[in-house]
């Protein structure tokens, strides 16, 4: 990241939020329907883990597309990475995890998001609670606590339909084992043979079970598709946890 | 389509809010003129219509609307909105 | 200038003929909701449709008078400021006409004003000589709460944001008051053939 950039975000100075154009430099597999895009993206001024991007593809007539993506790398990493799901119906998706190629190009505009941030100084303890594709900004905010060595105790919950859709599951056995961090999973349709985790939607007894509880005043954040965001504040807020402490970003119907 | 897919959080806009005021205001702390909760953006409710409509997470009032056209984009906006902007 | 990305087309249908898609527009299959706000869910006994402010004597209709009234089905083109078109859509619903026919003004403006309280404005010229509905039925079903039912204001002609969902009124004002979208930037009147979007279109 280059020295201006970072001092600019460091002093809170203004980084022009403009569209800038993103070259995809590698493209990582992470599941059968998911890919993570590295891209160069030349003025990038960084980012805090958590937020996102605007991406827009134009095609050859001018017709121009528009969607938000959450940032996969932490802000210690060179270059930006975003993990894009592909779902069936959806314009953009489909797209970027079935047709784009190394060398291709499209826009991004950020980052963007300030509202659901987490860094290292922020404290904890941490809840992380991801549903689906939401576990991309959250993953950013883990590998940012693992890339500073933080401290801050951290409870990650991720639920899937299964094993296979869980995202980054070789990096999340391996920062799961690190002190003060936990990860469990709940896969909601399919479990593999001799399976201990959870194997429901997430409620209750389940964040009981994983999380801090309220009165360790932890630091709450939330992110998957709209119905599942809501479920789960739900709970959270029933188990005594004050809706100020929880931070939601919810995608939409399908998470697109 | 549920109800509740309907609208998104206040980050939903928050790439179209900084091309029209310059910096990041998801965290911005809104008085809603109606049932009086203070609420940063990010916890609000945004519906998209012909252009962006950013709602009261409490009592569903209007907050803001915003239009990008052309060359400008105009907000609407109800409430008493904190607004820190870097300088530039 | 953006950079074009290789092999992207999006879902837009490509075959339609040209003289049918005003400027700026692209054809879908889908019907995307779009919305200001939640769905209301005014009960049909409490709903009631009607004319007022500068006319002669108001008049209401509530639901089973508005469904007694002639009614048309229609199919027309729907235009959308946000550039999505869908073409042959079919309406069932009581012309404006047929609405005005009770009330006396000689006011030119009109404020429509919905439950949720959206609302728009055009001239009372667009709303007349049959190029105006409250629809209650699409595709020949009931209209759908999350596309405007039980009844919306339909003027095709005009782009989309004009068709007011959850109509309840129509207000005759002497002069245009903005409405909802036209006093946050979008165009008085809405003509998608002259691409009448926004201010000073």
């Amino acid at each position: 990241m280059e020295r201006a950039a970072l001092l600019e975000r460091l002093t809170g100075r203004r980084a022009p939020i403009v569209w800038r154009t993103a070259t995809v430099r590698e493209i990582v597999p992470e599941t059968a329907q998911a890919n993570t895009l590295v891209l160069d993206v030349p003025g990038w001024p960084g980012h805090l883990a958590g937020q996102h991007v605007d991406l827009r593809l134009t095609a050859e007539d001018g017709y121009q597309a528009e969607r938000s993506y959450s940032i996969a790398s932490p802000p210690e990493s060179p270059g930006l990475a975003l993990t894009v799901v592909v779902f069936d119906d959806g314009e953009v998706s489909p797209y970027l995890v079935e047709e784009l190629r190394v060398g291709d190009q499209f826009e991004v505009r950020g980052p963007v998001g300030g509202y659901f941030t987490w860094r290292v100084e922020d404290g904890g303890p941490l809840l992380l609670i991801a549903g689906g594709s939401g576990l991309v900004p959250l993953m950013a905010m883990l590998r940012h606590h693992a890339a500073q060595a933080s401290t801050v105790p951290v409870s990650m919950l991720v639920s899937a339909r299964s094993l296979d859709d869980v995202l980054y599951r070789d990096e999340l056995a391996g920062l799961g084992g690190r002190d003060g961090v936990a990860v469990s999973y709940t896969l909601t349709r399919e479990q593999p043979p001799g399976w201990t985790g959870f194997e429901r939607r997430v409620d209750g007894e389940m964040l009981t079970a994983v999380g801090p509880n309220a009165g360790e005043h932890p630091h709450v954040f939330v992110c998957g598709p709209t119905a599942f965001v809501e479920s789960v504040a739900d709970r959270l807020v029933g188990l005594g946890h004050p809706p100020g402490a929880i931070r939601a970003e919810r995608f939409g119907p399908t998470g697109e | 389509m549920s109800e509740e897919a309907l609208w998104l959080d206040g980050n939903a806009i928050a790439g179209l809010l900084a091309e029209a005021f310059g910096a990041e205001l998801t965290n911005t702390a809104r008085g809603c003129q109606s049932c009086g909760a203070v609420n940063r953006l990010g916890a609000h409710r945004v519906y998209r219509s012909a252009g962006a409509v950013v709602r009261c997470p409490v009592c569903g009032d209007l907050a803001l609307r915003i239009t990008k056209l052309p060359d400008r984009h105009v907000v609407v906006l109800a409430g008493t909105w904190t607004l820190e902007v870097p300088q530039a | 200038m953006s950079p074009i990305s290789r092999g992207f087309h999006g879902r837009r249908r490509r075959d339609i003929d040209p003289a049918r898609i005003p400027p700026g527009q692209y054809v879908v299959d889908d019907f995307p909701v779009l919305s200001a706000g939640p769905t209301p869910r005014t009960p049909l006994e409490q709903w009631t449709f009607t004319i007022g402010g500068e006319v002669d004597a108001p008049k209401s209709w509530p639901w089973d008078e508005l469904l007694a009234l002639p009614a048309e089905t229609i199919t027309v083109d729907i235009h959308c400021v946000t550039k999505w078109s869908k073409l042959d859509t079919g309406w069932t619903g009581v012309s404006v006409d047929t609405l005005l026919e009770s009330v006396d003004t000689e006011s030119q403006y009109v404020t429509a004003w919905c439950d949720g309280g959206y609302t728009t404005n055009l001239p009372l010229a667009d709303l007349t000589g049959g190029r105006a509905w409250v629809a209650y039925r699409f595709d020949g079903a009931p209209l759908h709460p999350e596309h405007g039912g039980p009844a919306r204001l339909l003027v095709p002609h005009l782009y989309f944001w004009k068709s007011a969902k959850w109509v309840r009124g129509l207000t005759l004002t002497s002069a245009d008051e903005p409405g909802f979208w036209e006093a946050a930037g979008y165009h008085n009147r809405g003509d998608p053939w002259k691409e009448q979007r926004y201010w000073n279109d």
